[in-house]
């Protein structure tokens, strides 16, 4: 394991200190902080956040970025994540695209999309699931059939975040039938155009009323060769590569930073012994679990692929905010408002909708669980 | 040669030193006769028993983040001797209050204690190895008005420092659940033999002094847990396969090393966040929180995985366990550094809360 304390340089302090000033700058008074992931679609947001300098900042100078390293952009998406700024139309984009393009794409496809995500223009969306493909990835079913020039795709994708609103989508796809051997060869990476023929968005509601993860058909949608990511065929090594970038960074711990900031401001003062030990808790392992996923940061940074630490992360950190919201439920006391008078009331009533997803995406608690048991019993033999 | 070096360097080589002097056999006897000679002795020898405290006052130097690298290798190989005792916490104490360290294994307790100038009165509770500790180190209220001896330390009601020689005192012995010693120290008109005036906060620093130094010895312990757990749980066969296989069983294996990992990086980010040998509150508060609770979830958590044969006198396992039991609650417990950095946080307000979470790890 690769956990040890990792401390900020002097530099890294300075780059926090100056994006906490300039959301407190940006975010008006009454702001309601979003839950993480889950925040805001917010265009204007977004491109002001890239003329800073702040969306895609680890893409090399070359194609448009900061050249950042990763434990800068870690110090920028805490201070967005602890804020509950409205990052969702472009964190797909430079959190995961940008990375795979980087590191599988080619030459003409990081000259064209690089610069846009960077600029907070181009939107992502990750076309993984499907109707009969949850944890099991490799069974997805949707099809890209070599055509004159490119592919043709047809099949269905779920749970796309925002392919209402974005530009592109990811999508996982057989390129070749399933065989008998590795059920995992035969998959590729092909970069959808959300607005091409043959796309049909369509809102799948959730239990709290939102209406931003989508179905998207693909009826025979045309794909241009250039637009394949990566090899061919190697779709599976790409998304698990992907991994160790998606699971452990500060979205999985700070969700519920605002609702735990808003429990302070309604019920922290002179707190009872109870409140006060649950005040305590919470930010003795909200601070713990930080120090993990810092180190994971560094760590990757340093060119490794911490892909088992990064699983343990999700899952603590996840736990972590499900836990959160159920004890400032329980030492708050009465029924949860969604309508409620204080900014607590609402966004409690938001977290207990939302919070069933925070241990599903990115990988489920169940599968992350057996990725690490199998990479902790493999290195006792 | 960074800090991060030198610490691991520290930890293996305490490790190393232990592997062979902590066997079963010295661990049953030092249950039944309270000490363990064999492993003190090597441990004193190399000069580990005082990492953390300045050369100057007689100690081996070294950072706090040092000194418990040596509990968490202590923790792990299970020293059934006060390490912690002798350097963090009473070493500490004795050289922040100018006085030179006595030779041999010291121990520090708290309790309420005065001292009239002359003599001390009072009692302390559960104190590590009071019985074999060659001094035991204390923080007394001093006395004022009549009761006070002209020009003695603490003559102006003012904490002071004290050490005892234990022979002096009545002990009545008494034990944590893994049979290490927790004595009590009753001190009736025992003359000091050295005295002088307590730091500022003194007991302050050495209640977070001896959170901190459970905490590194908790992620010691667990993590040997952790190691044991898995090997057992791949060897032991049913239904024809290791149990290590089955999910329900790999669950526990996971959380395990969630919760050592998690312990681990507390206690080691509140050691590096010492400054002048001291470790910050806030820091100490969330690990000790964090270790605490980590102790007592890998214990169920191994006990379960490991079956009945965890729980026999037999198998390592309950070596640990009954320590992490034990030191959990040790300086305070989970719900008590909770409470107190609750306090904290709550008095910063909702403004301070995210900057003072994030507040770095210094290098």
């Amino acid at each position: 394991m690769i956990f040890d304390p990792t401390p900020l340089s002097p530099a890294e302090e300075e780059l926090r200190a100056e994006v906490r000033a300039w959301l407190a700058d940006v975010l008006p008074d009454d702001f309601r902080p979003g839950l993480g992931l889950g925040s805001r679609h917010d265009p204007e947001f977004t491109r002001a956040l890239a003329q800073r300098g702040w969306v895609g900042m680890s893409i090399p100078t070359e194609y448009g970025g900061a050249g950042a390293s990763t434990v800068r952009r870690f110090v920028v998406i805490e201070e967005l994540l602890a804020a509950g700024a409205p990052i969702a139309a472009h964190w797909i984009a430079e959190r995961q695209t940008a990375p795979a393009l980087l590191r599988f794409g080619t030459e003409e496809q990081r000259r064209w999309f690089l610069p846009r995500i960077a600029a907070g223009e181009c939107w992502f969306s990750l076309g993984m699931s499907e109707p009969d493909a949850g944890s099991d990835l490799a069974s997805v079913r949707t099809t890209a059939t070599p055509v004159d020039g490119g592919w043709r795709v047809t099949g269905t994708k779920v749970w796309t975040t925002n392919a209402h609103l974005n530009h592109f989508a990811v999508v996982l796809c057989r390129t070749s039938p399933q065989g008998d051997g590795d059920r995992h060869a035969g998959l590729s990476q092909l970069i959808v155009d959300l607005g091409a023929d043959g796309v049909q968005v369509s809102p799948i509601p959730l239990i709290d009323g939102e209406e931003h993860v989508n179905e998207v058909v693909l009826d025979g949608v045309f794909v241009p060769d250039e637009r394949v990511l990566g090899e061919v065929g190697q779709g599976w090594a790409q998304v698990t590569a992907e991994l160790a970038h998606e699971r452990s960074g500060p979205d999985r711990y700070l969700s519920v930073l605002g609702l735990y900031r808003a429990f302070l401001a309604v019920h922290g003062r002179d707190p009872d012994a109870v409140r006060a030990a649950a005040i305590g808790r919470i930010g003795a392992q909200l601070w713990a679990i930080r120090q993990l996923s810092l180190a994971v940061a560094r760590s990757l940074e340093q060119g490794e692929a911490p892909a088992v630490e990064a699983s343990l992360v999700k899952d603590v950190g996840t736990t972590f905010e499900q836990q959160v919201v159920e004890t400032l439920r329980d030492v708050a006391g009465g029924e949860i408002d969604p309508g409620g008078p204080t900014m607590f009331d609402r966004l409690l009533a938001e977290c207990v909708l939302n919070a069933p997803t925070w241990t599903l995406r990115g990988g489920t608690t169940e599968v992350l669980r057996g990725i690490a048991a199998k990479a902790l019993t493999r290195s006792a033999r | 040669m960074t800090a991060t070096l030198d610490v691991t360097e520290v930890r293996d080589a305490v490790a190393d030193l232990l592997a062979d002097r902590v066997t079963p056999a010295v661990l049953e006897d030092a249950e039944r006769e309270g000490w363990a000679a064999g492993v003190w002795e090597p441990l004193h020898a190399g000069g580990f028993t005082t990492v953390g405290v300045p050369e100057a006052a007689g100690g081996a130097g070294g950072s706090v983040a040092e000194a418990c690298a040596v509990l968490e290798a202590a923790g792990a190989a299970s020293a059934p001797v006060p390490v912690a005792e002798t350097g963090l916490l009473a070493g500490r104490l004795l050289a922040a209050a100018g006085i030179a360290l006595p030779d041999g294994p010291l121990t520090t307790g708290t309790g309420e204690v005065s001292f009239d100038g002359r003599a001390l009165s009072g009692r302390l509770a559960r104190v590590a190895w009071a019985r074999q500790a060659a001094r035991i180190v204390l923080i007394a209220d001093g006395a004022d008005g009549a009761d006070a001896a002209d020009g003695a330390d603490g003559a102006d009601g003012s904490p002071v420092v004290a050490v005892v020689d234990p022979a002096a005192a009545r002990i009545t012995p008494g034990t944590n659940l893994a049979g290490e010693p927790r004595d009590a120290v009753d001190l009736d008109g025992v003359v000091p033999e050295t005295t002088a005036p307590a730091p500022a906060d003194a007991r302050e620093a050495l209640a977070r002094r001896g959170a901190l130094a459970r905490a590194a010895m908790i992620a010691g312990a667990a993590r040997r847990v952790g190691e044991l757990t898995v090997a057992y749980t791949g060897e032991r066969v049913q239904f024809g396969r290791p149990v290590s296989r089955f999910p329900a069983v790999a669950d526990h294996l996971v959380r395990i090393a969630e919760q050592v990992e998690l312990a681990a990086i507390a206690a080691r980010s509140a050691a590096a966040s010492a400054r002048d040998g001291e470790p910050a509150a806030l820091e100490v508060a969330a690990a000790s929180a964090v270790a605490s609770e980590a102790a007592g979830l890998v214990a169920a958590a191994a006990h379960q995985a490991t079956g009945a044969m965890g729980v026999t006198r037999e198998f390592a396992l309950g070596v640990l366990t009954r320590r992490l039991w034990s030191w959990r609650d040790e300086w305070g417990g989970e719900r008590a550094w909770s409470t107190r950095l609750g306090h904290t946080l709550a008095a910063g307000g909702p403004e301070a809360l995210w900057p003072t979470l994030s507040r770095g790890v210094r290098g």
